[in-house]
């Protein structure tokens, strides 16, 4: 059984298995932060789909809600990141995006509109 | 305690090894992989050298992190089964020892290597309390180890790409005044596989020996080539 997968014939190079759990195992903040946009962003392109089909389904705008402030957040921290700020705030950055954007949702979707 | 050791040889399947160990007070990782080389298993390969935490030659991914052997203490493990494997992202040559070779050429294609400015004669030196000195004073001191190879996942998947001490290196020498390769070593880190393509997951950041940011580095240069273009 293979342990990780070589990058290319030739000579043998491991990398992480991504399908193993020792390929996980202290697998680091910022690869999470990264990971969650790009997952918030393909999510988004089929929750916006869904909510052009119907723009009255509850769960649909939760999800389209959720989905816009993660992706939104973490893209902010991001461009902080970019702008100069410590690299060593990288983790207070990501807790504060997702701490913010549970905070925001829970205003928003309390919040009566109507 | 037991040590899950990842054995190759060219030709052969990869496999692990369990060993038997009884930690001591202050047993290292890389002692208890000279122990079992010295007694049960002669033909265990693995690399060291100096064995105090200065040269970065026992670098290794002990329980999915990159750390060296010589610094990591079994105790604080806190594990009955404690995985060794050899660095990510470099040829295996045997057990857990790879070849440093892409680590040279990735420093050499990326312009990671000092250029004397042309007429610089004499020998000439940064003073310690300059503020040229001070900007790059975080990142100089790169030993080489390979750890932040190892755990960049972008060195993966692009083939091109510098990999983390090698931008490091060349920060440092875009920061240097002695240095004269400023202009063809900027375009090099301009290209579509250098700067641009860190996703700044400050992976390499997090398993650095020395605590040096390549992450802030990539960064910095990021910032200073888009500055220039106005």
């Amino acid at each position: 059984m293979l342990y990780s997968r070589p990058i290319m014939s030739g000579p043998r190079v491991l990398r992480r298995g991504w399908m193993t759990r020792e390929g996980w195992r202290d697998t680091k903040a910022g690869l999470w932060a990264w990971l969650l946009q790009r997952a918030a962003a393909v999510a988004l392109v089929v929750v916006i789909v869904l909510h052009l089909q119907n723009p009255f389904l509850r769960a649909v705008q939760a999800a389209l809600l959720a989905l816009v402030l993660l992706h939104g957040l973490l893209g902010v921290r991001a461009i902080l990141l970019d702008l100069g700020l410590p690299v060593r705030w990288h983790r207070a950055l990501f807790a504060g995006a997702l701490g913010l954007g549970i905070l925001l949702f829970a205003v928003v979707w309390s919040w009566r509109w109507y | 305690m037991v040590l899950r050791v990842f054995r190759w040889a060219p030709g052969g399947a990869e496999r692990y090894q369990e060993y038997p160990v009884t930690p001591r007070a202050g047993m290292t990782v890389l002692d208890a992989l000279v122990e079992i080389q010295r007694g049960s298993d002669p033909t265990l390969a693995f690399r060291y050298a100096c064995r105090v935490g200065m040269c970065g030659s026992c670098a290794l991914v002990i329980d999915g992190r990159e750390r060296w052997a010589c610094r990591t203490l079994l105790a604080p493990l806190r594990r009955s089964l404690v995985t060794v494997r050899p660095l990510y992202h470099f040829p295996l040559i045997r057990d857990l020892v790879v070849d440093q070779e892409p680590f040279s050429r990735k420093m050499l294609a990326a312009g990671a290597t000092f250029a004397p400015a042309e007429g610089l004669a004499a020998f000439a030196a940064v003073g310690r309390d300059t503020a040229e000195r001070r900007r790059v004073d975080a990142a100089i001191e790169c030993i080489g180890c390979g750890m932040c190879v190892s755990a960049c996942t972008l060195v993966a998947h692009d083939e091109r790409f510098p990999g983390p001490a090698a931008l490091n290196r060349a920060f440092t020498l875009q920061l240097d005044s002695r240095d004269g390769g400023h202009a063809e070593r900027g375009t090099r880190l301009r290209s579509e596989d250098a700067l641009a393509r860190c996703h700044g997951q400050a992976g390499c950041t997090a398993v650095c020996p020395m605590e040096i940011s390549p992450t802030d580095s990539i960064l910095r240069l990021r910032r200073r080539a888009i500055l220039a273009l106005f």
